[in-house]
């Protein structure tokens, strides 16, 4: 089989990610597949191809999305598919989609602009503060903030509303640690412990006017309980069959879902320091 | 089947009410713009994971909006459309004149015609904010129309078989699209949003009536009350 790995500039920088892709292609080829990445300036050159391993990041209005759709209209596997792509690559979707399916998550509303005192009341008495103020298209932590009260929150509310007409608010739930769960056809792939870094509260904070990285801590797929096991397969259930990191937050009340991605994060050394077979089970799901 | 608009006073429900409430029954959403993040597209992402049917589907709205999704679904549905190619940055032999539509998430109302070779690679490159996103190049072969398509019919009496098939095909209540009429026939180039004060709404009107209609008597009819006139 032709493998197609659509990826840009940008996912050769970081040497661990480009150790990774470069084990994705060798793990292919070891297999007997041919394994090619291509750029956005090929995408009419799909249909070449029998299978799409998007690398590059998703989204619907960016390239990969163009990849990705016509792809699946000339019948190659892919991942990410573009059901898998609008619905993980934005939050107001998301929200719809945990409330519909009794996904246990923070407790979580959408806002549209409206402060009159019911409407801050109302939201005070649900959600509390520290609220959560997020942007349907954040990645990469960098449209969720935090108010810590209601000036703060109309402030940070009213300066994203500039650029969307939907905001997602959350109970802000304090943790040391997001779980990241890689799920594959709706099984685990791999898990790990995305740590928060020290005097900040996302994996991926501004600590000191700094961007500072969490550590990630891999975990055996076997061994994480199989509550947390059986919340990630509900959920990724509800998207499709793809490759998904879920990110969950467990508490003292059970684990709590933050969010389903596609295209989640595989960097040689971190999510696959335990279990060493993640590229072979992808390559097997592209090409079976 | 529900009504969910923001620009039709008699459509039951508005976005943002309908966002808030779990759906039960099928939508049809008329909307003028339907871009991705805008409130038009809300609608019909959260009819969808209700898994009730709706009228334009997300999917639908991508392969409108997006100028080699369009082309390529205008082609395996038998509409004529020109021989475009995607670039990112100029290369090999470019025929001239040429239609350039911006394949980017900020750009709408990217048109633009270029007739000279000189100018070309600087367009593009500007189109393609310096080769970070594809640009959609048409060649320049008829007289190039803009029309507006309102439940397949068309601002332009030329233009409305053409249309009646885009909406068949596309089942995207109102948008704009670029074509060129040439000596083949009507070539689909590019389709966008309107702007609100591009569209008939009379003729929105009179549709979100007649389905209203029908609804209506749809429902004598299933209660036994046989509907007269
Ligand atoms: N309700 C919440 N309470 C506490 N922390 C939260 C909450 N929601 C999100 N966070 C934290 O904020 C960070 C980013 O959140 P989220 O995953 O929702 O956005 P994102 O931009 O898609 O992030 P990424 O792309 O890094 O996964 C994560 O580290 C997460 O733990």
């Amino acid at each position: 089989m032709k493998i197609a790995c659509f990826v840009e500039a940008y996912n050769f920088k970081d040497s661990s990610e480009r150790s990774a892709l470069l084990r994705f292609k060798s793990t292919a080829e070891s297999m007997g597949h041919a394994f090619e990445f291509i750029f956005k300036d090929k995408i009419s050159k799909i249909q070449n191809y029998d299978a799409l391993f998007i690398r590059a990041v998703t989204d619907p209005s960016n390239s990969a999305y163009i990849v990705s759709r016509l792809a699946e209209q000339y019948g190659l596997r892919v991942i990410d598919d573009p059901h898998s792509i609008r619905t993980c690559s934005n939050k107001v979707i998301l929200h719809d989609i945990f409330m519909k399916n009794n996904i246990p998550a923070p407790k979580s509303s959408l806002f549209t602009g409206d402060y009159s005192g019911e409407a801050l009341d109302d939201m005070r008495k649900t959600l509390g503060f520290p609220v959560v103020i997020k942007t349907p298209y954040t990645r990469f932590s960098s449209h969720v903030e935090k108010a810590n009260n209601e000036e703060e929150f109309i402030k940070i509310s009213r300066h994203m509303l500039r650029k969307t007409r939907v905001l997602v608010l959350q109970e802000y739930i304090h943790s040391n640690f997001d779980w990241r769960v890689g799920m594959l056809r709706n099984e685990v792939l791999y898990s790990c412990k995305y740590c928060i870094p020290e005097g900040g509260w996302k994996v991926k904070s501004k600590i000191n006017g700094r961007n500072v990285w969490g550590d990630t801590i891999a975990v055996s797929r076997d061994s994480i309980s199989t509550e947390l096991k059986e919340t990630c397969i509900r959920l990724s259930e509800c998207v499709g069959d793809g490759l998904y990191g879920l990110d969950v937050k467990e508490t003292d009340g059970g684990y709590k879902v933050i969010e389903i991605n596609d295209n989640p994060s595989i960097y040689e050394g971190y999510e696959d320091a335990v279990d060493k077979d993640i590229h072979e089970r992808i390559i097997n799901a592209l090409v079976s | 089947m529900i009504i969910v608009s923001e620009d039709e006073d008699d459509s039951d429900s508005n976005p943002f009410l309908f966002l808030r409430q779990p759906v039960h029954d099928s939508i049809l959403n008329i909307n003028h713009d339907y871009r991705y993040l805008r409130m038009g597209y809300y609608v019909s992402a959260h009819a969808e994971t209700f898994g009730v049917d709706v009228t334009p589907s997300c999917a639908e709205i991508m392969d409108a909006y997006r100028n080699p999704l369009l082309i390529e679904k205008a082609r395996r549905n038998g509409m004529l459309t020109g021989d475009y190619r995607l670039l990112v940055s100029p290369q090999g032999e470019l025929r001239l004149p040429v239609l350039l539509f911006a394949v980017n998430p900020f750009t709408n109302n990217s048109m633009k015609v270029v007739n000279s070779g000189e100018k070309l690679p600087g367009m593009i490159k500007k189109m393609s904010y310096d080769a970070r996103f594809p640009v959609s190049l048409h060649p320049l072969t008829g007289e190039v129309l803009e029309i507006i398509q309102i439940f397949g019919e068309s601002t332009n009496e030329e233009t409305s078989e053409f249309t009646k098939k885009f909406f068949e095909i596309f089942n995207i209540p109102i948008c704009k699209l670029v074509v060129q009429i040439d000596d083949d026939g009507i070539i689909l180039n590019h389709c966008e949003p309107a702007m609100k004060k591009e569209v008939d709404w009379d003729i929105v009107h009179d549709k979100v009536h007649e389905i209203k209609k029908k609804r209506y008597e749809n429902s004598l009819l299933c209660r036994g009350i046989q509907f007269q006139g």
